[in-house]
């Protein structure tokens, strides 16, 4: 990892004389948004549209839970937290008769302000209080939200859809949102704000002695991944019309939206996209098909790639780019 | 509320302190000496109440034979996963990425197998001694949890006396103050770390066959555990066994008193806001607190 860094400081001080890195990289972005935008309009079945769907909402939290945990190294388990606040609170002020799109905002607002309450004393100590603290958080609000009476408690609550259900609406939501999170992620990482994030990860106190403050930039990127998740959770609920306190703020929520970056390549722009595509497509299959273990196979999966391929399907990409082309230099030389 | 139920409830907050402690402790060695936080602990609790269930149900081991012959049978499944997985992961004297999704990757398998061997039903361990009292004047508790207490005890006195009495527990001592300083006088880090991971494997499992004595249990049943044992910890300074104790202490008071003013359904919400406040009040624990007193003086 600190080799990695190296390589990023030489690739922001190479950027001043070509194009920036950020707009670079622009270009198959922008590909891939207008070949999504156009999708619906192909004639794609609604089934497709709805599988599309949910893997833009993971895409958007994936990517969010990256700048926090792949750019800054601040492992969360609790981001099930911000996804279902930004759900309830989405629904709940959406019945009331919001615009859907002040909804979705006051959704991620909200995610922001739950996410100081975690943050604010967790980030200004050393060592994994943030971590543990996100294990307690996210046992905490599941258990107030099945209880709270205002919500429906367990049983969950409805939202009521005015006007006819409209698909291809969710899914430009979904996809506005999806471009939203992957753009905020590019310019966090091509930013000055994204080097302190990784130079914390790799030595929180050089970077402090360098002038960085830990403690401002890591709250910064996790109210930042936090709105990001709670937008995300507001998308969602607006398709799902019904959500309850297990679906939304589930521990199998926490788990995925920490899965999908690794299995991706976390740390990266593109790792989390990648990986948030595998697990949309993934996801469903193994539920219908192993409705028992499909946790257990994500723990394996994630203890796998820990131990062999730590930076997921970019790194093994990368790894094998670099096998070939050390083949190929080492037949040249012979 | 009159003296006597004020004593009960007090006498019940420290049998059950008892157990909070041994069931810690094992995250406490582990974070001490590798710096790791042991996330998987849960499930070894979880597996520890199932191993003391099935040597009661098919073999009719007594639960308290059960707990003792958890604790070797733990430490050999520590040492495996030890050389299995945790001596591959970068090395760090803080808590990385790779060793935080490694054991919660660790503790969803070890969960999700909970659930396709035994099934989500509620089980328990029941013994003749599950459901006698003792009575000592005007305080009543149930015999199982004294005796726990005292199981929790010999544990918590065994692991002192190793500590404090031959050269793993000084090596032990020496890696949670200054691991670099350890290396220098000849502390073999690698074995340290191997033994230290294996008891505190034996701890979790040790306690949680305790655990399963008290209360009935599910694959899930290591969850709120983990929570309490982090706040535990977090309230001990992490590092500091004496801390431990006095953590639990704190824990198992305020849990038990708890139950006066605030309903069930919320128990585990007043665990974490202990958490939130220990974290902005103490950050370095109960023990950090003791050290800067000495430091003033």
């Amino acid at each position: 990892m600190e080799q990695e860094a190296a390589v990023d400081m030489t690739e922001a001080a190479s950027s001043s004389r070509s194009l920036p890195p950020f707009l670079r990289s622009m270009g198959p972005a922008v590909l891939l948004l207008i070949v999504l935008a156009l999708l619906p309009l192909a004639g794609l079945g609604p089934n497709n549209i709805r599988l599309l769907f949910v893997t833009l909402v993971w895409i958007t939290a994936s990517v969010a839970w990256n700048i926090l945990g792949g750019f800054a190294g601040q492992v969360s388990f609790g981001f099930a937290v911000f996804y279902g606040l930004g759900a309830y609170t989405t629904a709940i002020s959406y019945n009331a008769g919001m615009d859907r799109f002040f909804a979705i905002l006051l959704g991620a607002l909200v995610a922001l302000l739950a996410s100081l309450l975690v943050g604010l004393p967790t980030f200004r100590l050393k060592g994994p209080y943030f971590a543990i603290a996100t294990i307690g958080v996210s046992e905490a609000v599941r258990v107030v939200m099945t209880n709270l009476e205002i919500t429906g408690g367990a049983s969950g609550y409805r939202i009521m859809e005015q006007g006819p259900f409209n698909q291809h609406l969710h899914y430009y939501i979904a996809l506005s949102l999806a471009a939203l999170a992957v753009a905020t992620s590019m310019l966090v990482r091509y930013s000055k704000f994204g080097l302190a994030l990784l130079s914390i990860r790799e030595d929180e106190e050089a970077a402090s002695d360098l002038g960085v403050n830990p403690f401002r930039s890591k709250l910064m990127a996790h109210a930042l991944g936090a709105a990001l998740t709670g937008a995300a959770g507001g998308a969602f609920v607006g398709y799902a019309a019904f959500i309850h306190p297990q679906g939304v703020f589930g521990f199998d929520i926490s788990v995925a939206i920490l899965l999908m970056p690794i299995i991706g390549g976390v740390g990266t722009v593109w790792g989390p996209v990648i990986g948030a595509v595998v697990y949309g497509l993934v996801h469903e299959e193994l539920i219908a098909s192993f409705p028992e273990f499909h946790l257990l196979l994500y723990g394996l999966l994630l203890i796998l790639i820990i131990l062999f391929e730590p930076g997921g399907v970019m790194g093994l990409v990368e790894n094998s780019f670099r096998f070939v082309r050390a083949r190929s230099s080492v037949g040249s030389h012979s | 509320m009159n003296t006597v139920d004020f004593l009960n409830l007090l006498v019940s907050a420290f049998l059950l302190a008892g157990v909070y402690a041994a069931m810690s402790v094992g995250m406490t060695i582990i974070y001490g000496v590798m710096k790791i936080v042991n996330l998987a602990h849960a499930g070894f609790l979880m597996l520890g109440a199932y191993f003391v269930f099935e040597l009661y149900s098919r073999f009719h081991i007594d639960p308290l034979v059960g707990v003792l012959l958890a604790f070797p049978a733990f430490y050999f499944i520590g040492i495996a996963l030890h050389w299995l997985m945790i001596r591959r992961i970068p090395k760090s004297d803080q808590p990385t990425l790779s060793s935080l999704l490694l054991l919660f990757g660790l503790w969803l398998v070890l969960q999700n197998l909970g659930y396709l061997i035994w099934g989500n039903s509620d089980r328990a361990i029941l013994t003749p001694r599950t459901f006698s009292t003792l009575q000592f004047g005007p305080i009543i508790f149930p015999t199982v949890r004294l005796v726990v207490f005292g199981a929790a005890v010999f544990s918590l006195g065994a692991l002192e006396f190793v500590l404090h009495r031959t050269w793993f527990g000084r090596a032990v001592r020496v890696l949670m103050q200054n691991s670099d300083a350890g290396r220098i006088v000849g502390v073999n880090v690698d074995r340290t770390a191997r033994i230290a991971f294996g008891v505190g494997i034996a701890f979790a499992g040790t306690a949680g066959g305790m655990l399963a004595m008290m209360y009935s249990f599910t694959p899930d049943f290591g969850g709120s555990f983990l929570l309490r044992a982090f706040v535990i910890i977090v309230l001990g300074g992490l590092e500091s066994f004496s801390g431990v104790a006095i953590g639990a202490v704190i824990l198992a008071v305020v849990e038990t008193f708890s139950i006066l003013v605030i309903p069930s359904g919320y128990q585990p919400a007043i665990a974490f806001s202990l958490l939130v406040v220990a974290l902005v009040v103490l950050p370095d624990g109960v023990a950090g607190l003791w050290n800067k007193r000495q430091r003033w003086t």
